[in-house]
């Protein structure tokens, strides 16, 4: 994997999304964009979850939890009325420089004052990073897959405070939610004249994260987090830091989870327990799984179609049922995902037309599944 | 070779996919080739996942009352295609199909959801679109506050909770126990009945909530006993209400048990078998249309959807479908009024509905009441000899 490659990549995704777009517009069918704004969320989670189990060997059995923080930080401090401040001096001054927003009530005259959504969102990260310290650094010191029940247990107790805590909403979530405004004029909503501004919202988003993680995983972090994933011993003993290392990408995973989450609230406008679910966890390890485990494209590519698919009703009461015949089906067949076959058989195929170079270069290539 | 065989299963599998793209819902819906465009109208219910057993028969009822209208000539001269999507009870793919029906099918009014969760999560979608929503759960939250373009069909926690009040005071019972569970039907339930408990002179000594998948409640039982409590009130759905009942008995807590009207489907019953004996609880008269005195307003309405029901699907009917029913008939009452499918007119239609007469009761809609129902929509129910039976103190 070169730079030259990923940069061809993201160029031809970038184009890809903008033709999307433009092709879905000018037939007249943009209300496409909003499944596929949702799906390019949950691709970015399961890209930063593919991080930390394909590059570090570690599992998280509670992402839903990580993005349920960043999901109801935002809507709770960007919902809850802080009514007896906006008559306080400190209150208006504090209004005007936008640390606190004031919106119209929806089923009524008067208007309320909640923290500005774009701070309630920056908590959300900080949450989740914080309680991703707190879980990682105690368990990833460990050899094995303790990490694996630390977040299973972790993600179980996210889901149990939401329900059980009346000022999160309990059973029913937060709805609600107000824009989170980005540009002037563009505001993260699911508001219909906002559909092609979210769409960018999302994609950019979701690029970003990806260019990230490709360069992170070419970088020297890269390496060593594979050399973790290969041997911790041989890693710790060739003198990385391996605990520091692990540490880093769960808590990095974690608050990119947050991050999707709480994008995706402020899009959807609202919030339930049942995003915080166990099973949602599962599917964002099965859906890493599928699109071959330490590969950022796949889980990209996974993620966003079998999100998109689904949020359609394209499986209509079999959702689960056909979510499972894939993930069997590519795990029985094609364990390096989606991606794999392809790329052994454009790697043997330019090794036909240069048999010259078949033996130096080209060995190389053969699948050292990076992506 | 391999490689290849893999490539083309995974083109295969995407192409699959692909292809199953065109069929994202279930269409009832006219024949081709008639003439006129049809009136669209959207659904959403849970008919799969944790919620099933309000969103199938809400499905079937719904389907069956369009095929009714169509084979009896449509409504304005035109037929209805009704679009059913089933949101597995995920308040995720709620919303997605929500902006799918608006934007894309262009209904002119959705039905359901079937969860307050779900409706809660489009309430304000359909309030900034502008397009009718007729609810088919149960919370208060959905009318209050009275949001312009969102009705529900399911009579209110409230009035259940003065139901059963009022029955208390009438067997002398001043001191009661309330086990909840964590749904938000069960929060709701939970919050009218501590609410109004002190306004009608009870005390409530403990109030418990449990995990709606719990399996034994004998714990959260025993706080109740050893408060001696006179009664009990349980507000929850599936199975928790036939083990409340079994585990009463078990710990020889022999007061009354009170249930919720989630308590009107007899499986329930049948599933807590002798135990269910003697259990009070608020209900629809489409459990009781047997024992309705003739002519009763209902009585000929309930009859009717009884019967066309079990005659068609071969299963008992349920209260959960009778709410399906009242919305999918008042949207297209509505439509025959408004006389045309304008999503305004049809709202201003179904606010000024009087004198509806459904399974949950006689609707009548205002701008300030959503809902439309009065106390009298209920009929306190009892169980005996495992039937339900109007309770006649």
């Amino acid at each position: 994997m070169n730079t030259g490659k990923t940069a061809a990549g993201i160029l031809l995704l970038t184009l890809l999304a903008v033709a999307v777009q433009v092709g879905a517009s000018v037939s007249g069918r943009d209300y496409y964009l909003t499944q596929l704004t949702m799906a390019a969320y949950t691709a970015a989670v399961v890209m930063g979850l593919s991080l930390l189990v394909g590059y570090t060997g570690q599992i998280s059995l509670g992402h839903a939890g990580f993005v349920a923080i960043g999901a109801y930080t935002s809507a709770f401090l960007s919902t809850a009325p802080l009514a007896h401040a906006s008559g306080t001096a400190l209150g208006k001054s504090l209004l005007r420089f936008h640390v606190l927003a004031s919106r119209p009530e929806l089923y009524g005259d008067g208007t309320v004052v909640s923290l500005a959504p774009g701070l309630a969102f920056l908590a959300g990260l900080l949450l989740a990073g914080l309680v991703a310290v707190g879980i990682g650094y105690p368990a990833l010191r460990l050899h094995g897959h303790y990490l694996a029940m630390a977040t299973l247990g972790f993600g179980l107790i996210v889901y149990r405070l939401v329900l059980g805590t009346a000022f999160l909403g309990a059973a029913d979530g937060i709805s609600s939610v107000p824009p989170l405004p980005i540009l002037p004029g563009v505001a993260c909503t699911g508001e219909p004249g906002q559909r092609i501004a979210n769409y960018y919202i999302a994609a950019g988003f979701t690029l970003m994260v990806l260019l990230f993680l490709l360069n992170l995983t070419d970088s020297r972090t890269g390496r060593a987090l594979r050399a973790i994933h290969g041997s911790e011993r041989a890693a710790a003993a060739t003198g990385i830091d391996t605990a520091a290392y692990k540490l880093k990408v769960f808590v990095l995973s974690a608050i990119l989870a947050a991050a999707a989450g709480g994008l995706l609230t402020f899009y959807r406008g609202s919030i339930g327990p049942s995003d915080a679910g166990a099973m949602k966890s599962v599917r964002y390890v099965a859906m890493v799984a599928a699109g071959g485990m330490a590969s950022v494209w796949g889980a990209l590519v996974v993620g966003f179609v079998l999100t998109f698919l689904s949020l359609r009703g394209c499986f209509g009461s079999f959702d689960d049922a056909v979510f499972g015949v894939v993930l069997i089906v590519i795990m029985s067949f094609t364990p390096e995902g989606p991606f794999g076959p392809l790329r052994t058989l454009v790697v043997r195929f330019r090794a036909r037309r240069r048999p010259a170079l078949a033996n130096g270069e080209s060995e190389k290539e053969i699948p050292r599944v990076v992506a | 070779m391999k490689t290849l065989a893999k490539c083309a299963l995974v083109l295969g599998l995407a192409a699959a996919m692909v292809s199953c793209r065109k069929k994202t819902s279930e269409v009832t819906g006219p024949p081709v080739g008639q003439p006129g465009k049809p009136i669209v109208i959207g659904a959403l219910f849970a008919v799969t996942g944790p919620a099933s057993f309000l969103g199938a028969p809400e499905k079937k009822t719904a389907e069956m009352i369009v095929d009714q209208i169509n084979a009896a000539g449509g409504v304005n001269g035109r037929l209805i295609q009704l679009i059913v999507k089933d949101t597995g009870g995920s308040p995720e793919k709620c919303i997605s199909f929500t902006r799918q029906l608006i934007d894309e099918n262009k209904v002119c009014a959705i039905i359901g959801p079937s969860t307050s969760g779900e409706t809660m999560g489009i309430k304000n979608i359909c309030e900034t679109a502008k397009v009718p929503l007729v609810s088919c759960a149960a919370a208060e939250v959905i009318v209050n506050p009275v949001a312009k373009y969102v009705f529900k069909t399911p009579q209110k926690d409230s009035q259940a909770a003065t139901w059963i009040f009022r029955t208390m005071k009438t067997m002398g019972i001043k001191k009661i126990g309330i086990v909840s569970g964590n749904t938000g039907f069960g929060k709701a339930g939970k919050n009218q009945l501590e609410k109004l408990a002190p306004e009608m002179g009870i005390e409530v000594l403990a109030s418990e909530v449990y995990d709606k998948r719990a399996t034994d409640l004998t714990d959260v039982l025993a706080k109740l006993k050893a408060k001696n409590v006179q009664a009990v009130v349980n507000w929850s759905i599936v199975p928790a209400q036939s083990i409340v009942a079994k585990n009463m008995k078990q710990i020889g807590l022999n007061v009354p048990l009170f249930q919720s009207h989630g308590f009107g489907n007899i499986k329930y019953v049948e599933q807590a078998g002798e135990a269910a004996e003697g259990t009070l609880f608020p209900g629809g008269r489409l459990l009781v249309v047997g024992s309705l005195p003739n002519g009763h307003p209902q009585k000929a309405v309930l009859e009717a959807y009884k019967t066309e029901y079990e005659d068609r699907y071969h299963e008992a009917v349920s209260t959960f479908g009778g709410h399906a029913y009242d919305a999918i008939n008042i949207v297209v009452n509505a439509i025959r009024k408004a006389g045309s499918d304008d999503r305004d007119k049809i709202r201003d239609a179904i606010e000024n509905t009087k004198g509806f007469v459904g399974t949950g009761g006689v609707f009548n809609f205002s701008p300030e009441d959503h809902n439309g129902l009065t106390l009298d929509a209920f009929e306190m129910l009892t169980v005996k000899n495992g039937k339900f039976e109007l309770y006649r103190p």
